[in-house]
């Protein structure tokens, strides 16, 4: 149960590349479970 | 008041904390990228309304050219600098959601093509590099971050191989300072030499994406061009940056053989822990959108997201670009690298001509 002082070091430990690829992966989610529609540009 | 606030600060978690300081400048990069998109926009239109013959600037040359003159001409205040900093994470973002612009197929064919030709350009770009370095007198390692940094991917390897062969943090910035002003005279000269000798949309893509070092001015490169161009530059560059760890992993295998280095324990862990994340999510959501995972409207929404994800990328290219702070850093560094990148410029035009009438692209 040392949850809280373990998961920043778990999150520390994840590089920008992995992050960014998070990021893409729950965007095209959204984008396929229709939370996210129509994108405007 | 004031107490409440330094409550606050102390009782906010760091990872929130952290997330709350990138705020400015995110958001400047926004401003930034916004105010490009409004220039193109405003020029487009007037020049239409007037019936005047304007080339058409894309809204990423405004955004670049906005950014720099902000980054040059005035001190952007230190709270804005981390958030500028994420422009490297949008554009990672951006490359992965623009796998649904790639079927698979597309992607095997064309990026089979490029690693042939990134395996040519990685040598003969290494090579060249670490020549001219001897001939100019520059230590080993620092010839050695400036040809790993002009043949792979710019600074994302230049930091790769600096723990690999134990170069010193001044190496490393020399070599980094090196590749990013050339890379911003790389901005500007490739779309001008394309031109000239026009080139078709995939040409151009394929040979920016060869001779850019870092990724986000090869990207910027080809968008200036056209969008095709951008797209094609993306896909090669991706299968240049995919070679980082093979790269990396011989200069650390070199260096220990020469007593340089320490030993490398695990080539396969090695190579794993270097391969770009990024360019695996790509490939996962080009797959995804081969397995018709995505509608035609669900397509069109993630291009746009990825456009956005760009728009910070571009704008933070220009405003991380002070050039006052990179020539204080020395000037032999950046004769090499101007010097290399001259001629792995001709270098990969070879290649891409030559590989236009073998393969057609």
């Amino acid at each position: 149960m040392s949850e809280p002082t373990d998961r920043p070091t778990g999150t520390r430990n994840l590089s920008l590349d992995t992050w960014a690829v998070l990021l893409a992966f729950l965007l095209a989610a959204l984008v396929r479970l229709g939370l996210l529609k129509s994108i405007p540009w | 008041m004031s107490d409440a606030i330094l409550q606050a600060k102390t009782q906010a978690p760091p990872f929130l904390a952290r997330l709350a300081s990138l705020v400015p400048g995110i958001a400047l990069l926004a401003t930034v990228g916004l105010l490009g998109k409004l220039l193109e926009q405003t020029i487009n239109g007037y020049c239409k309304a007037h019936r005047i013959v304007f080339p058409n600037i894309e809204y990423v040359l405004w955004a670049i050219l906005i950014g720099l003159v902000i980054a040059n001409f005035t001190r952007i205040p230190e709270v804005f600098q981390a958030g500028i900093a994420t422009y490297e994470f949008w554009l990672k973002v951006g490359i992965v959601l623009l796998g649904s612009r790639f079927v698979l197929g597309d992607v095997l064919k064309l990026g089979g093509i490029s690693l042939i030709l990134v395996v040519v350009e990685i040598a003969g770009s290494l090579a060249l590099m670490l020549w001219l370095g001897r001939l100019f007198g520059l230590k080993p390692k620092l010839a050695s971050l400036l040809a790993v940094g002009t043949s792979v991917c710019g600074v994302s390897a230049i930091i790769a191989a600096q723990a690999a062969i134990d170069a010193d943090d001044e190496d490393s910035a020399l070599a980094i300072a090196a590749i990013l002003a050339l890379g911003a005279f790389a901005l500007f000269a490739f779309p001008v030499v394309g031109h000239f000798l026009h080139m078709s949309d995939r040409s151009f893509g394929v040979w920016t994406g060869l001779a850019v070092d870092n990724t986000a001015e090869t990207i910027a490169s080809g968008a200036i061009y056209s969008d095709m161009a951008g797209k094609v530059a993306i896909l090669v560059k991706t299968a240049r940056n995919a070679m980082i760890g093979f790269v990396v992993l011989g200069f650390a295998i070199h260096g220990s053989r020469r007593g340089l280095t320490g030993q490398v324990q695990s080539r396969t862990a090695f190579l794993v822990a270097k391969f770009p994340r990024f360019v695996l999510g790509f490939l996962a959501v080009s797959l995804l959108l081969s397995l018709h995972a995505f509608s035609r409207e669900q397509v069109a929404a993630l291009a746009n997201l990825s456009r956005w994800a760009f728009l910070l990328t571009f704008a933070g290219i220009g405003l991380r670009m002070d050039f006052r702070r990179l020539f204080r850093q020395g000037l032999r560094p950046f004769a090499v690298g101007a010097l290399g990148e001259v001629l792995i410029a001709f270098l990969t035009l070879g290649l891409v001509i030559g590989a236009n009438a073998v393969w057609k692209i």
